[in-house]
């Protein structure tokens, strides 16, 4: 919790340059995993198993874009436009867990709602670190996002159980689960070590990343096994009391920038308009938020 | 299945049915209800109940309100003014149902 | 109820699923009720590639949505379909599949380019709305139903088009010019969505005799072309000098039929055409891939209506 030691930011006028940067990671990596997110739910719509689902998860998509929105306009008052932390990023500039990156196979609605039931719990996780954060252009956005992410959960725990309940169902999701477990780790894996100290040292969130990461490995292994499914242990030899062996994550964490080839691929389809049009601005439709 | 779908705008209001979804159970009814029938028309709740449990009684199975004289059940028979406020309010709501009774 | 009685009590809202109504009125709403939306279906995966490619945030959310509401538009004509007790939702979901199920000539279309999207997000679903606007008067009640929900939510989706057409149309040269392009290689195939004149139509007149549609193709024809003819030049786009339209003394148009191109709108209209039969069958691979998912449900569904305990009552 913050103390009454720690100072309270109200804006980025109250940064130093080492504060600046521990808030801009920490706001980077929000948004980047809530932006690459979305996208891949939308490869959905039209293609859910059914209409009704199909609807749902679409409403879950806008949820998680608009929460990068949120956090994207709070780094814009660093100076930069939407251009500079979309369209015209360099891939290796995001900083989104590799998990989120990750293409579907065709027809595996497994996956989709597996990956969604680890973000979701991890995004829960860390929100509710954030509740309290010094810096306040975080702390009065975090009530938005959690108000949309109960609905997240709930459908896909309930796809979770209806999946779990069928034989082959069963199987697709144990697969899945063994296959993301590993890239959800690295939703807990720091971008840069100094950087993270910071952010904590600076209370801009009031849980370290692994702390944070054992409480969800519980959460979902209790949660998972109680609907019959096995995840791996989180077995830590004592020299990496601080992070998981490397051996436990996959190759591409994400974090750091060093990303999936996917990902290059995935952005080239997101920018594709953007650069065949030749623009150099993005479009604003709403107001905007405080 | 099919579930129907009833939308009450604000609370204390009544729910007025407003469509349908398919899916297998309860719950999933209502995760997509909340969506399909939620998502911009002012809600405060919504109820779903599965099509095959809502029973019906139209006007080919029944004569509502009878085929006889029952203008008892009115205000505007009796020939005194009404004595308050809600009582003249309660006779302008029941002269309309009876007048729109009329016109069916 | 025979046929004459139903011709004779037609008028808006008049029919509903309890009422006896004789197999022609049912197949023909059937008929109308499915081409509807599986329209909405093939329009929705038309447009899907350009949520991932829209050039803002903001354009992202909007397009997401845009299908969102499209699908939820399936679903409603489906199940107003299903209503009449011809066929199911999933029959006639697979029929969409096996390229029996018959939709609009526009979804037959690729679409390459943003520049592209307006002329499906602005003419089109302005032609449509403007027909959508007429059936909330159809007699098959669930139909006017469905019609209450999807023009609550059309005239975002027009608005959304037209500021896409708008903000191109007032971007860079190249812009305008990749706009232009493709509003000429729209333009024909916008005024086929209306079908053949009346007098070629073979559907109409039982359609309307029954209250199942209230306007004419001609009518809603004309009606389009007021309003979005001037919308089109607002914007600085030409209208192509081919098909010629002629406007006559009394304000309403006539398309010089011949210009436009019928047989390829019957090769359509037959599900032959190519890059349409590739939507279909692209459609069907992505659903076949998902019928895992449904059977799982289905035979949970299956389970719990056997089981001998009644509903559970909280």
């Amino acid at each position: 919790m913050a103390t009454a030691e720690n100072a309270t930011f109200d804006s980025v006028d109250d940064l130093d340059d080492e504060q600046r940067e521990a808030v801009k990671d920490l706001l980077l990596r929000l948004a980047d995993d809530e932006l690459v997110i979305a996208e891949r739910y939308t490869e959905w719509q039209v293609r859910a198993p059914t209409l009704e689902s199909d609807i749902s998860l679409a409403n879950i998509a806008q949820d998680e874009l608009g929460h990068a929105r949120l956090w994207y306009d709070v780094v814009e008052t660093f100076g930069y436009d939407e251009t500079d932390l979309i369209w015209e990023r360099d891939a290796d500039d995001f900083r989104h867990s590799t998990l989120v990156e990750l293409p579907f196979e065709e027809g595996d609605w497994a996956d989709a709602v597996v990956r969604s039931y680890l973000y979701d719990v991890a995004e829960d996780i860390q929100l509710r670190a954030l509740e309290d954060s010094t810096y306040a252009p975080i702390r009065d956005r975090v009530g938005k996002v959690l108000g949309e992410e109960d609905y997240h959960l709930e459908f896909a725990e309930s796809w979770l159980e209806h999946l779990a309940a069928d034989d082959e169902g069963h199987e697709k999701l144990q697969s899945a689960l063994d296959r993301l477990y590993p890239y959800a780790l690295t939703l807990f894996e720091p971008s840069d070590e100094d950087i993270e100290e910071t952010i904590v040292e600076l209370g801009l969130r009031d849980e370290e990343l692994v702390g944070m990461r054992d409480e969800w490995h519980d959460r979902v292994s209790s949660y998972l096994e109680s609907i019959g499914l096995e995840v791996p242990g989180l077995d830590l030899p004592e020299q990496y009391d601080v992070h998981v062996s490397p051996d436990l994550l996959p190759e591409h964490v994400g974090r750091d920038g060093d990303h999936t080839d996917d990902w290059e691929a995935l952005l080239d389809e997101m920018t594709h308009s953007y650069e065949e049009l030749g623009r150099d601005y993005a479009t604003h439709i709403m107001d905007d938020d405080e | 299945m099919i579930w129907e779908v009833f939308r009450q705008e604000k609370a204390g209001g009544y729910h007025t049915h407003c469509g349908n979804v398919h899916a297998p159970d309860r719950e999933m009814a209502l995760l997509f209800a909340e969506v399909q029938h939620g998502r911009r028309k002012p809600t405060n709740s919504l109820w779903v109940a599965p099509q095959e449990e809502i029973g019906e009684v139209d006007t080919e199975d029944a004569n509502f309100g009878g085929t006889t004289n029952k203008s008892y059940r009115f205000a505007r028979t009796y020939n005194v003014e009404p004595a308050a406020e809600e009582v003249e309010a309660s006779e302008k709501e029941l002269t309309e149902a009876e007048e729109q009774r009329g016109e069916a | 109820m025979d046929i004459d009685q139903v011709k004779e009590k037609a008028g808006p809202r008049e029919f509903a699923p309890k009422d006896d109504l004789p197999e022609e009125y049912r197949k023909a709403a059937t008929r109308m009720l499915q081409f509807h939306a599986n329209s909405e279906i093939m329009g929705a995966y038309l447009e899907r590639p350009f949520i991932r490619q829209a050039p803002s945030l903001e354009r992202k959310m909007a397009f997401s949505a845009k299908v969102q509401d499209e699908i939820g538009h399936g679903q409603l004509l489906y199940r107003a379909a299903e209503s009449l007790g011809i066929k199911s939702r999933d029959q006639m979901l697979d029929e969409l599949a096996e390229g029996k199920g018959k939709f609009l000539n526009c979804f037959h279309y690729p679409m390459d380019s943003w520049v592209e999207t307006p002329m499906i997000a602005f003419f089109v679903d302005g032609a449509a709305m403007r027909r959508q606007a007429t059936l909330k008067k159809s007699s098959w009640e669930p139909y006017a139903h469905a019609m209450d929900k999807i023009c609550f939510e059309e005239g975002f989706h027009v608005k959304h088009g037209e500021d896409i057409l708008r903000e191109l149309m007032s971007g860079s040269r190249k812009e305008q010019q990749m706009t232009q392009e493709a509003f000429e290689k729209w333009w024909p195939r916008i005024l086929q969505f209306f079908g053949p004149t009346d007098d070629k139509s073979s559907h109409h007149d039982f359609a309307a005799d029954v209250g199942l549609k209230v306007m004419t193709n001609d009518q809603l024809r004309n009606a389009f072309l007021n309003t979005y003819m001037d919308k089109a030049k607002k914007y600085g786009l030409e209208i192509p000098d081919e098909p010629r339209i002629r406007e006559n003394d009394d304000g309403t148009y006539e398309v010089v039929e011949d210009d436009l191109d019928w047989d390829e709108f019957f090769t359509i209209a037959k599900n032959d055409y190519e890059p349409g039969v590739g939507q279909i069958e692209g459609r069907k691979h992505a659903q076949d891939a998902v019928e895992w998912v449904r059977n799982a449900l289905d035979e949970q569904e299956a389970l719990a209506a056997g089981s001998q305990s009644p509903q559970a009552a909280d």
